[in-house]
């Protein structure tokens, strides 16, 4: 066809042609198997997905979306402690100021989003499904290091492809309190103390003058509430509520969600805790 | 060969069409809404003014960033020029001060030279002629100006571009990183003939909330309220995130 | 040393150009301009010429002016319209306007549309089309009335109707359909209106309102606006805060004291321009 021989598009068409056969099927696809994402019908090493878009002006456009915020965990004495903020933005423009970025997996399980927003929900809501199916086939809850591993795993399986996330998975199992950094590179580690998003370092310095491993329950709540609060102060793509979560022995319990502005003013009267 | 020269000016003169030397681009696509690497935005903030009943209003930001991170929240992008006259120089922090002095210096030397006061017109021109001349390696400021006439008392607003292209409207000017939001909240909130009280709560109302919705601005806001017989400078509590 | 920086000198000025250069060539975007996507029109007929414009000035996709003038004094008997760059505009009439008068006054007569014509496309051409300009130029002077069409590289046309801007195809098509030799004034006003009414309709750099200016070789008449042709619809409810709701932390109220007024009266006599 001419056309095809003008855009060139024609070396692909069997592809195109497979791709759709697949498509018919009923058990491919991403509704039954969730493993299964639409690919462009391309050979891996053409389809730099990050890079594929063009936009109008023929430009190439980078499929890299609001990598803004700031979200921690730490581990202590009594189980771990979440933070994390609730700004979501595309670009400079603030999209929402009340976003959940601690995704609740299984009461004993909780997942943080840092990256592309829709990454970090599809793949955390996988993984609830497949810890969910973990729990019934071995009649225990899956312990952290494996539920890590299992969201690590799905995700290294696209490297390359443009997704775009950074995530904590922090719970409680047999071992106690377990903190996991995963990421769409392929990183899996174990940790004391992480922080994620274009906050951290901020986060960082406030956590680590502050941390000891022998805090009380109220002294690691207000380190990182303290610290995500001075990141959304600093850093302008986060921002919000501060929302804390704490992670112990009878699963997660929500601490406390407070709106950063009031944190700023109660903290510059001096109150050094705001419970 | 002169039919050809003719076609090629045709596409020039559309604005979608490149002008000059700049490549721009003027279809504004995804890449520009969410990858906006402007350096106007590179330390963020904003400006607006509005024109009252026989007073106007000026306000600006407060936050002084680099990218994405907020080296101080002191900064000031509003300045005073004379008893009823002001100027607010959203943009390139850098090309702000520098604006600002060169401004100040021609100022001087026409109020030396002339033995009167700067009419907020005269103001407009003199900053155009200062843009102009630096046509082709524009300063990144785009200035907002406010203030009453000296002579007639007429409340005057005007807002240039950053090659010093003037607009003069009756209502309201914004300029900065929220520009967008600003338009939307000031094309809603504002009515005739505000009184002074009126004229601080809905520019007031408009800069923080168009700002609360920008990444790049906020971190408190000043407002000067402009009347004939006093100038009252507040400063407002806003988010500090 | 500072005054020697700060004194005027003629000519564009390029000491920030590098550094600007620089930043584009380290990804940040040169910041968009004030533009004018416009519809400008010109026709002559029986008595004289008929210049028209929209009024809406754009900085990329916001409406940065509603109702912004695009036809520009250049001499009693000369009126421009400008489509392009809207700071090249401003600048690049009121230069002429400035040139064209002091020629009036070494010459001692009325200047004629065609040097307005010649010096503008010198100065554009010296610029290689960087001075983004497209104007209409219009005019009556003893040898009949002109309407001269002027690219922002330099060349122009002569002709007894045209249109320039974003909506030119718009308004162009208006007057091969209708534009006739000899037209009555009303009937010329009314085929400008329609043409940049064409333009406002269909294209979307511009909008608002259209001028029109009628040169005739008693003068100019500026109508501004012509007709309004969106009428904004009247807004039923009012957003608007109540006093003291928004939240200050300290307020500054500096008093402005009048020392000494004096009031002098000026005599009504003509300023001493010889």
């Amino acid at each position: 066809m001419a056309l095809e021989s003008l855009h060139g598009v024609e070396r692909y068409q069997h592809k195109w042609n497979e791709v759709q056969e697949e498509a018919a099927l009923p058990e491919i696809g991403n509704f039954t198997n969730q493993y299964q994402l639409m690919m462009p019908p391309l050979p891996k090493a053409e389809c730099q997905v990050g890079e594929y878009l063009v936009d109008e002006t023929g430009r190439k456009m980078k499929l890299n979306y609001a990598h803004g915020t700031t979200t921690l965990g730490f581990k202590f004495k009594g189980g771990a402690v979440l933070a994390v903020d609730s700004r979501a933005t595309s670009g400079q423009y603030i999209g929402s100021g009340n976003v959940r970025k601690i995704i609740e997996i299984s009461p004993y399980l909780l997942g943080t989003m840092a990256g592309g927003a829709a990454d970090c929900t599809y793949w955390n809501r996988v993984l609830a499904k497949q810890c969910r199916i973990y729990e019934l086939r071995n009649r225990e809850r899956i312990s952290v290091a494996a539920a890590s591993k299992l969201l690590a795993n799905m995700v290294y399986q696209y490297k390359g492809y443009g997704l775009s996330m950074g995530v904590m998975v922090a719970g409680w199992d047999k071992k106690g309190a377990g903190l996991y950094y995963v990421d769409s590179d392929g990183n899996r580690m174990p940790g004391n103390v992480f922080s994620v998003g274009s906050g951290s370092l901020y986060a960082y310095g406030v956590l680590d003058s502050g941390y000891r491993w022998d805090m009380t329950d109220e002294e690691a709540y207000e380190l990182g509430r303290r610290a995500i609060y001075h990141a959304t102060h600093r850093d302008a793509y986060s921002g919000g509520i501060v929302r804390v979560y704490h992670i112990k022995e009878g699963g997660w319990v929500r601490i406390s969600e407070q709106d950063s502005k009031d944190l700023h003013y109660a903290y510059a009267e001096g109150k050094t805790t705001t419970q | 060969m002169q039919s050809r020269m003719v076609e090629l000016e045709t596409r020039n003169q559309d604005p979608q069409g490149d002008h000059g030397p700049q490549e721009r681009n003027y279809i504004l696509s995804l890449h520009d809404v969410l990858m906006k690497k402007s350096i106007l935005n590179y330390n963020g903030g904003c400006v607006v003014a509005m024109k009252g009943k026989n007073c106007v209003a000026i306000a600006c930001d407060l936050r002084f960033g680099v990218q994405a991170q907020t080296i101080s929240t002191d900064f000031k992008r509003v300045f005073e020029l004379g008893p009823h006259l002001y100027i607010g120089l959203p943009g390139l922090a850098t090309d702000t001060q520098t604006v600002l002095q060169r401004l100040q210096f021609r100022i001087k030397m026409y109020e030396m030279r002339e033995g009167r006061r700067l009419k907020p017109h005269t103001l407009m021109a003199m900053m155009q002629n200062l843009l102009y001349e630096r046509r082709f390696g524009p300063y990144f400021v785009e200035p907002v100006i406010a203030g009453l006439d000296p002579n007639t008392k007429e409340p005057y607003i005007c807002a240039l571009d950053l090659i010093g292209c003037a607009c003069e409207p009756a209502d309201f000017v914004v300029s900065g990183t929220c520009s967008e939001s600003l338009y939307g909240m000031c094309e809603t909130t504002w009515q005739e003939d505000m009184e002074p009280e009126d004229l601080f709560e809905c520019i007031s109302q408009s800069l923080v909330n168009a700002f609360d919705r920008d990444a790049l601005s906020g971190w408190g806001a000043v407002v000067h309220i402009i009347e004939q017989d006093k100038v009252t400078t507040r400063t407002l509590k806003c988010r500090q995130d | 040393m500072v005054e020697e920086n700060e004194r005027p000198q003629a000519g564009f000025q390029f000491s920030n150009f590098g550094r600007n250069e620089a930043l584009v060539a380290r990804g940040f975007q040169m910041p968009k301009c004030r533009k004018t996507g416009t519809t400008i029109a010109g026709i002559v007929f029986k008595d004289g010429v008929v210049l028209g414009a929209d009024t809406r000035a754009t900085e990329g996709d916001i409406v940065a002016d509603k109702n912004c003038c695009k036809i520009h004094y250049l001499q009693p008997n000369m009126y421009c319209c400008g489509a392009g760059t809207a700071a090249d505009l401003e600048m690049t009439t009121q230069m002429m306007a400035s040139q064209l008068e002091l020629h009036r006054l070494n010459t001692g007569r009325q200047v004629p549309v065609i040097a307005a014509n010649t010096m503008l496309k010198q100065m554009l051409f010296r610029y290689q089309g960087y001075v983004g300009a497209a104007l209409v130029l219009g005019g009556v002077d003893k040898y009949g009335s002109h309407i001269y069409s002027i690219h922002p590289h330099g060349s122009t046309d002569r002709l007894p109707y045209t249109t320039m801007g974003s909506g030119s195809l718009a308004a162009m098509s208006v007057f091969e359909a209708r534009w006739k030799p000899n037209m009555e004034l009303d009937e010329a006003k009314q085929l400008v209106r329609d043409a940049i009414a064409g333009g406002v309709f269909n294209d979307l750099g511009s909008g608002s309102n259209i001028d029109l200016c009628v040169i005739t070789k008693d003068g100019a008449t500026m109508t501004r606006p012509y007709d309004v042709a969106n009428v904004k619809g009247q807004r039923v409810g009012k957003y608007e805060y109540k006093r003291g709701v928004t939240e200050v932390l300290n307020t500054v109220v500096r008093p402005i004291e009048i020392v000494s007024e004096t009031v002098k009266v000026v005599s009504e006599e003509d300023m001493d321009t010889a």
